[in-house]
């Protein structure tokens, strides 16, 4: 029974980046596409195409699907609470900031993706700081901490976009509010795929203690759970996660709130099975949304973020309505 | 084993409770009583090693319980807690299951042979055999009660702390917990659990520790210690206590009658 989701899941995510690299801007013939795919080395028009810009995006847009969803389903587990998304730490809104200063006072381009990640990474310590109680991290203060913090910095950019940048500075902070991967190939590729491999990576080190944490913290310890190191090393995945997304794709809503819940609807509760479900379906989630973006308004891009938000919104609200967040009543 | 209790205090919001608490014991049950607040649950997690004493030494087997590591802790010493909150929508095998945490290196994620056995043998034991697909959302107080004794049977551990495993049971949920209590001290285990009824501290425990005045109060045989002086100097309340077959009875005195 859950083998057979879990191949479901599996076959998902070529599936949807065989549609990913087959739709684009310009038609290709399936022979073509099949040919370029098979001899990368081969050269022309078409393999350029396949394989400089719709293979690299196809790529991007599957690490950032599923470094959102194994952010938000960590930290959905960590802090016990179904309604907890990755940008709640403030990672979002930190590097919102960096990324409006950067492009209001000029800075090059190819800086700001790390710029972005940084600051990010800056501001999820200081929530983390401001939810310490002893040496543990308090369930209630982060998510006040995070709100509150997130609500002065996007204050900030708002600022920014409306005072200080002009013409294409406030157009850049836009495209990055809005979530896109547009433009974006192998080089940022590279730059993020190491900090998001270390969060998957203490992530997935993390699950069977997580299992034990959905006792509570108190039964967690006592069954020899090192609750203070769990928590911490949580945060810091979800941090090097959603600031590796955040640095390829802005902002892309949604993601790290629903898949938790969808994956919890096909394979249960069991962070076993998942974590490594939210992770294929983020992927090929984002996949499709990032195909229809380029294809549905072509040649012109409709923002990710703002399509999987009209997609993400209604389906988390009849999930919920339905009762998915029962799950941690 | 020995748990040891040397010269301890503990405290809690930065208030201390109990003070200078000595106390060595090495296997039956022993209830803890005293009034709310007194510092009993608190000395229990102390002695589970999930929180360090404001003073003194815990020790087991003449190891410092919070010098062990977290893992080896959790295989010697189980704690079971009824009161926290938990995810409504774990089943009862999930629950369980968590007992084998300690029992695994990091890298080992699936369940062996000997962990289905200890889970197998820990749901039979409480009756819970045909539970394992029940959320614990939809069980009662009691059922809810046995699933965390269940846990600790599952642990395998030589030494069990009991929060007031019968609050909010009935009367024949709580014989039937108190009776596998004594079944796991029968069996060798080191039994420790906070008591609020009198009656059922002297009718199952070998061993009664009175709480109160920030220390222990009496310390013996349940005849032995809970006397009218004991209990007046705990809770303040005057009781007479009769000696039947079946154990003690507590009458409490009212004034004038």
């Amino acid at each position: 029974m859950l083998a057979a989701r879990f191949a479901l899941l599996a076959a998902l995510v070529p599936l949807a980046m065989l549609v990913g690299v087959g739709f684009g801007g310009a038609a290709l013939e399936p022979g073509a596409l099949a040919h370029a795919l098979l001899h990368p080395a081969d050269g022309g028009d078409v393999a350029t195409i396949v394989w400089q810009l719709r293979v690299p995006r196809v790529a991007i847009a599957a690490t950032v699907g599923a470094s959102l969803a194994l952010a938000g389903t960590l930290l959905q587990a960590l802090l016990r609470n179904p309604i907890v998304d990755p940008y709640l730490t403030g990672v979002a809104s930190g590097a919102g900031v960096s990324i409006a200063v950067a492009a209001t006072v000029g800075v090059a381009p190819i800086l700001v993706p790390p710029l972005g990640f940084v600051s990010g990474l800056a501001t999820s310590i200081l929530v983390a700081l401001l939810a310490r109680r002893g040496p543990r991290l308090d369930a209630e203060r982060l998510v006040l901490a995070g709100v509150s913090l997130s609500a002065l910095l996007s204050a900030i950019v708002t600022l920014a976009i409306e005072r200080l940048a002009r013409g294409t500075a406030s157009e850049a902070i836009l495209a990055w509010l809005a979530g896109s991967l547009a433009g974006r190939g192998w080089p940022e590729l590279a730059a993020a795929a190491p900090e998001a491999l270390a969060g998957l990576v203490l992530g997935v080190a993390t699950i069977p203690a997580l299992n034990v944490l959905r006792l509570g913290e108190g039964r967690a310890a006592a069954l020899g759970v090192d609750v203070t190191r769990l928590q911490w090393a949580l945060l810091v995945a979800s941090t090097l996660l959603t600031a590796a997304a955040v640095a390829l794709a802005g902002l892309i809503g949604f993601v790290g709130l629903v898949v938790p819940h969808l994956g919890r609807r096909v394979v249960g509760p069991d962070l076993r099975a998942l974590v490594p479900a939210s992770i294929l379906i983020g992927a090929a989630l984002v996949v499709l949304a990032d195909a229809l973006a380029r294809t549905l308004a072509a040649p012109a891009e409709i923002p990710l973020g703002v399509l999987l938000a009209f997609v993400g919104v209604p389906t988390f609200l009849v999930l919920y309505l339905r009762g998915a967040a029962r799950a941690y009543a | 084993m020995t748990l040891a209790l040397e010269r301890v205090s503990v405290a809690r919001g930065g208030r201390t409770l109990l003070r200078d608490v000595s106390l060595t014991l090495d296997g039956g049950v022993v209830a803890l009583v005293g009034p709310n607040g007194v510092g009993k649950t608190t000395l229990l997690r102390a002695m589970a090693g999930v929180l360090a004493p404001s003073a003194g030494t815990i020790a087991l087997d003449g190891v410092a319980v919070r010098t062990l590591p977290p893992r080896e802790r959790a295989r010697r010493i189980a704690l079971v807690d009824p009161t926290e909150p938990v995810l409504a929508a774990l089943t009862v095998a999930d629950a369980v299951g968590s007992a084998r945490f300690p029992h695994h290196r990091w890298w080992e994620w699936e369940a062996t042979a000997d962990d289905t056995r200890a889970i197998d043998d820990a749901l039979e034991r409480t009756a819970l055999t045909s539970f394992r697909t029940r959320e614990l959302g939809t069980l009662s107080a009691g059922e809810r009660q046995r699933v965390w004794i269940a846990l600790a049977i599952a642990q395998r551990a030589a030494v069990i702390l009991l929060d007031e495993p019968t609050s909010h049971l009935d009367l024949k949920a709580s014989v039937q917990t108190l009776q596998l209590v004594r079944e796991l001290a029968a069996a060798g285990a080191l039994v420790v659990a906070v008591l609020h009824q009198l009656e059922e501290a002297s009718a199952f425990a070998d061993r009664v520790i009175v709480l109160g005045g920030e220390g222990v109060l009496a310390d013996g045989r349940p005849e032995a210690a809970l006397t009218s002086a004991t209990i007046a100097a705990a809770y303040g309340v005057d009781v007479a206590v009769e000696r039947r077959p079946e154990g003690l009875a507590f009458h409490r005195r009212i004034s004038g009658v």
